[in-house]
């Protein structure tokens, strides 16, 4: 099943978490303005992308190691389209998108120069100030580091404005206080713990106090019995 | 004159999640509705009516007791009926239309305004399963930030299936009740 959408609502950082979240394969066809291209995705990464004229032959060339021969690209020389094709739109907000998982057979491995943690962080590094304020909305939001974030963000190309934001999260300072302590920029420290979101490497830190509900187990098991009949 | 107590659930979620359709689905009342004609640009191209106020369906439990299920309005310029309809309720579910993704930022919005607020049992209902272009519960979850300790089911629902509608009350209320026997 596609996961289509529109960039103007759904940013190129939201497409790369759902698609590096679960490591997913398969085509991300993005209609810009001026072109479509087709990014063509393994196991989470952009491996390769190419502009297409007809939508309809990307989904009839399922062999990917036939594509590229056919179009005489060499392995090492696929990064150059992700360069070219995505890299250098990532400011771009106008065009729909539509990621169809599955559908592509890769043959062997492609040596990967864009990984999407970066792309990610690049992409974040673009957005505007009400692209950001989707996410981070409240500055009293808190945010903790998830475990093993270290090593994960050890394959990141981080900017040391990154890095300092990303040290300051901590689970008891809020949006606020991250921002007076680094002292950047509002939109830099929001762009990014929006890429850390994004990457998985941070999270809403869960509130401590639940409220016991309330009412008693007895009626509560009535009310189950009672929308079970329904 | 016994009186009857009022149980309260209450069904949140963004513009056009299908709030009104998934408490009639289920209300044994026809559902009551504070509709008006939508004015803004962007609204009038998606639906005729929507809530300005609440709706309200209700289903019976016993001679003592009403279940309610209060749905608010979508648009944040109504926030202030959020605050309302969300105190004393027992849970919270969240509707998501799965077919809009340039809603689910709203959404997660009215998830951070409710548990901030409200720290009650939540889950969040995917809708429109039955439509083609609908994502899938676990990319739907993914793109709200709902992360797996978070403790929010995202659970896949079609608005206007009884049985489906009826998963997602009884997946709440077993939340509510394992909180309950903790």
């Amino acid at each position: 099943m596609a996961l289509t959408g529109d960039l103007k609502t759904f940013n190129f950082v939201d497409i790369l978490q759902i698609i590096a979240k679960d490591r997913k394969s398969g085509i991300l066809l993005v209609e810009w303005k001026d072109i479509t291209v087709a990014y063509y995705v393994k196991d989470g990464e952009i491996i390769f992308a190419r502009p297409v004229d007809r939508v309809f032959r990307v989904y009839a060339e399922r062999d990917f190691d036939l594509l590229i021969e056919k179009l005489r690209i060499s392995k090492e020389n696929l990064f150059r389209t992700v360069q070219r094709f995505l890299i250098e739109r990532l400011d771009m907000k106008e065009g729909v998108f539509s990621f169809t998982p599955g559908f592509v057979r890769y043959n062997t491995n492609y040596s990967v120069v864009y990984p999407v943690e970066n792309i990610i962080m690049m992409a974040s590094r673009t957005l505007t100030p009400e692209e950001v304020e989707r996410k981070i909305s409240d500055e009293l939001i808190l945010f903790e580091p998830v475990e093993g974030s270290q090593d994960r963000l050890k394959r990141v190309e981080l900017t040391p404005e990154e890095r300092k934001v990303f040290s300051l999260v901590n689970g008891e300072r809020t949006v606020y206080d991250i921002r007076k302590d680094s002292g950047l920029e509002n939109l830099t420290v929001d762009r990014a713990l929006y890429g850390f979101l994004a990457l998985g490497v941070i999270k809403r830190k869960k509130r401590e106090k639940k409220q016991k509900p309330s009412i008693a187990l007895d009626l509560l098991m009535k009310i189950i019995e009672r929308i079970r009949e329904l | 004159m016994r009186t009857i107590k009022k149980i309260k659930i209450v069904i949140a979620g963004p513009f056009a999640a299908g709030k009104t359709q998934f408490i009639n689905t289920v209300s044994e009342i026809k559902t009551v509705k504070t509709e008006r004609k939508t004015q803004a640009v962007g609204e009038k191209n998606v639906k005729e009516y929507t809530t300005v106020a609440m709706d309200f369906g209700k289903i019976r439990i016993d001679d003592e007791h009403e279940l309610y299920l209060f749905g608010t309005p979508g648009q944040s310029r109504f926030d202030f009926m959020w605050e309302i309809l969300g105190e004393g309720a027992l849970g919270i579910i969240i509707l998501v239309d799965s077919t809009d993704p340039s809603t689910f930022h709203e959404a997660r919005r009215i998830i951070n305004f409710f548990q901030s607020r409200f720290p009650v049992p939540m889950v969040v209902g995917a809708n429109k399963q039955d439509l083609p272009n609908a994502w899938p519960p676990e990319d739907v979850a993914s793109a709200l930030d709902i992360s797996e300790d978070e403790g929010i089911p995202v659970l896949p629902v079609s608005a206007i299936d009884k049985e489906s509608v009826k998963k997602v009350l009884l997946a709440l209320l077993e939340i509510i009740k394992e909180e309950l026997s903790a």
